[in-house]
């Protein structure tokens, strides 16, 4: 690893095209086996344990957790999210392959939940990735978190799900966005 | 407890109380607070280290250090304190003693901004990256404030429209 | 770092961490020869929240500092804000919140016991874990109105009494958990890939348990029969009839039998709260709490979690306000000064079975 590694996108990636029945057929896979990357990157990771394991089984609707962002369709933002866990969720967006779908659990993604006055958790995600469904509740039942999906699922199964081509057209803005509070954009070299 | 009337006959204690059986409160100087640690750690069996804390107290400008040990022999806590100037917070590190404090040092330099001199690590980041105002547990640093100005608004302002046109309509029905 | 060396990053996105922190390790071969913790990754500021808010706003923010195991922080809190106010609580709130905590700590044990497992690939625990624990969630649900956050422990008692015939569920529960234990056993304790990775692994030098202020199961597991419930007894612990479980491994399969042993006796604890409990009140009043000002002072209260010593500092200056609240969680020295060492020596797949091990819970190290 070279000390001026790219660990950012910094020019638009080319975008995905494809349409017709291709298109539609893509869709109908896509939303039946939803890859989440396993991040708990909050205390709503709490809650997924219970939805992927045997009482909720999430596995039935296709939905199983993997070990690395490259395999994944799905990012789980469990919960708040701080200033270091946001350049690593990035990070770890960036390197999944489109398509690609965020989810934002809990409260505090949505407006800083009941750390609006913390000084080292964001307040808003979607200034910082576009996010395709929001799943409300602090902490957010398994029953929530698997109505949410099955949203997911709709939207990805009519083609409505996105949030990825959002990123890849308004890269500038997010990129401004995101460096307003990232100052620093060398990963550190305990992790990469 | 016994332990509070020796300590007075050999170090200098400027302040000392009995909260509970098993906790009690000693109050020193700076000068004496290494051999008091000792002292409590060889003669008297208080061989843990429980925690260090530090408090802000902003009003008198000083910052105060707490040392917590446990005796696990006859079950007693004790914490000894010491105050800082809080202009420039300076203090021995106790790493060598308990090799735990390292980082409970660490943590205070990084959210008070407390110096402890000869802590190996203190300068390496432990939970904060690329902090750049004062350290933020300090009483002046207003937290809302800067959340307020680096995370931006809780909502849009479309939505805080909406929700003052929801509490205007709700205060009409209430009135009616 | 020499040139045989590799540096490897483990976590935070990482599936073997326990929990959103990172390990930084160097590698010789498969050998680690250095390790460093990094935390801060689910750094709220908690401290700082609550001295801007007042005692009984903190109550929701204190029980999210440790997310698996909410009830120890409220009882901790609770405790300490009514030592410093000089609040008697009732004798049955005491026993209703013995009871919340055992009931936590045997769902935190049986996730656990699934989780020691899964680090060393056997997933069929972990469904097992995480299935079971549910039915204790449930009843928790009942009791307080939330599956994981709870806010049911409040300065003066608790915020509700037990719901009716809510007794008898829990036996039930009870029942059907120690009913279940024996096939856990039976796949996780009698598994020869279990005993041969475990047995000697992590092995602890016991003049490091007090040296370094190591709590809990692990310094149980190194037969130092440190509890806070028997040490300083609190609530209803004194009126409890138990033992301090302590095994002399010193290693990884000795916390193990420590943990499997705490779960018979949290069971066991249960029924003996239920069938001693009294009746009577279950909250002492209060003064208006949004106007409630403590006087000044500072204490620390403690109480037995299921990792060890789970302390709060609580300094109070006469205002509504807390001066400063300093959570002093056992995985603090567990998973950076402890881990840091303990690491050193070790085989690079060992390292998620030491971390659960230790049952390192990072938001409680950096709160």
């Amino acid at each position: 690893m070279g000390k001026d590694k790219k660990y950012f996108l910094d020019e638009k990636p080319e975008k995905l095209t494809y349409g017709g029945v291709f298109r539609r057929i893509n869709d109908w896979a896509r939303a039946r086996s939803l890859w989440v990357v396993a991040y708990g990157t909050g205390c709503g990771s709490i809650e997924l344990r219970p939805t992927f394991t045997s009482r909720f089984d999430a596995e039935r609707l296709g939905m199983r957790m993997v070990a690395t962002p490259r395999q994944a369709d799905v990012l789980i933002i469990s919960g708040y999210l701080t200033v270091k866990t946001l350049k690593r969720v990035i990070r770890v967006y960036e390197q999944m392959q489109s398509p690609k779908y965020v989810v934002a659990l809990g409260a505090c993604p949505i407006n800083g939940g009941m750390y609006y006055d913390s000084y080292n958790a964001i307040n808003r995600l979607d200034l910082y990735l576009p996010v395709d469904v929001w799943i409300t509740g602090c902490m957010p039942r398994p029953e929530a978190i698997l109505a949410g999906f099955k949203r997911l699922q709709e939207l990805i199964d009519s083609g409505r799900a996105d949030g990825w081509k959002k990123y890849i057209d308004n890269l500038d803005r997010y990129r401004e966005n995101q460096k307003k509070i990232i100052k620093n954009w060398k990963m550190p070299n305990y992790n990469w | 407890m016994e332990v509070l009337n020796r300590l007075r006959e050999k170090f200098e204690i400027t302040g000392d109380k009995v909260q509970r059986d098993d906790l009690a409160l000693v109050e020193t100087t700076g000068k004496d607070l290494i051999p008091v640690l000792v002292y409590l750690k060889t003669y008297e069996g208080f061989k843990t280290l429980v925690m260090i804390s530090c408090v802000d107290w902003m009003e008198k400008g000083k910052f105060q250090l707490s040392y917590n040990l446990w005796n696990p022999e006859k079950k007693k806590n004790i914490i000894v304190k010491i105050f800082l100037d809080r202009e420039n917070p300076v203090f021995q590190t106790i790493y060598k003693i308990w090799p735990q404090a390292e980082v409970y040092e660490r943590e205070i330099h990084e959210m008070f901004g407390v110096n402890f001199e000869g802590n190996p690590t203190q300068d390496e980041e432990l939970i904060l990256e690329d902090w750049e105002e004062i350290p933020p547990m300090r009483r002046d640093f207003n937290t809302l404030r800067y959340s307020m100005e680096k995370f931006g608004e809780r909502e849009p302002k479309s939505g805080i429209i909406i929700r003052k046109q929801i509490s205007e309509q709700y205060d009409e029905w209430r009135r009616k | 770092m020499s040139k045989e060396e590799v540096r490897l990053f483990i976590g935070p996105q990482h599936p073997g961490v326990t929990g959103n922190m990172s390990v930084e390790v160097l590698l010789r071969g498969d050998t680690i020869t250095w390790a460093r913790t990094h935390i801060g990754y689910l750094h709220r500021g908690f401290e700082k929240l609550m001295e801007r808010k007042i005692f009984i706003k903190s109550f929701p923010l204190v029980c999210r500092i440790c997310v698996p195991e909410p009830d120890t922080n409220e009882e901790n809190f609770a405790r300490g804000l009514e030592e410093l106010a000089g609040i008697e609580i009732p004798e049955r709130a005491k026993w209703i919140r013995t009871l919340v905590l055992e009931l936590s700590r045997l769902q935190m044990f049986i996730m656990w016991y699934g989780g020691i497992a899964g680090s060393m690939g056997l997933s069929t625990p972990v469904q097992w874990g995480i299935g079971d624990r549910d039915y204790i969630l449930d009843l928790f649900e009942e009791l307080t109105g939330g599956r994981i956050y709870h806010i049911y422990i409040m300065p003066g008692g608790v915020r509700k009494d037990l719901p009716e015939g809510f007794e008898e569920r829990v036996l039930k529960v009870m029942d059907m958990v120690e009913r279940r234990l024996p096939e856990y056993d039976e796949i996780i304790m009698e598994n020869a890939v279990v005993q041969k990775r475990l047995k000697g692994l992590a092995k602890i030098p016991k003049e490091w348990v007090d040296e370094m202020g190591l709590t809990g199961p692990v310094a149980r597991a190194c037969g130092f029969p440190y509890d806070v419930r028997k040490d300083h007894p609190y609530e209803a612990y004194p009126h409890l009839d138990f033992d301090v479980i302590t095994e002399d491994g010193c290693d990884a399969w000795s916390m193990l039998l420590v943990r499997r042993r705490e779960i018979d006796l949290s069971i066991d604890l249960i029924r003996q709260i239920i069938e001693k409990m009294p009746r009577g009140e279950f909250l002492a009043p209060l003064p208006n709490v949004l106007y409630w000002k403590i006087p000044p002072g500072e204490t620390y209260v403690k109480s037995e979690s299921t990792r060890g010593e789970y302390g709060f500092y609580v300094v109070t200056d006469g205002s509504d306000k807390p001066r400063r609240v300093h959570v002093n969680g056992p995985s603090f020295v567990h998973g950076i000064t402890l881990l840091e060492r303990l690491l050193v020596g070790q085989n690079i797949a060992d390292v998620a079975p030491i971390m659960v091990s230790l049952q390192t819970c990072p938001p409680e190290m950096e709160r």
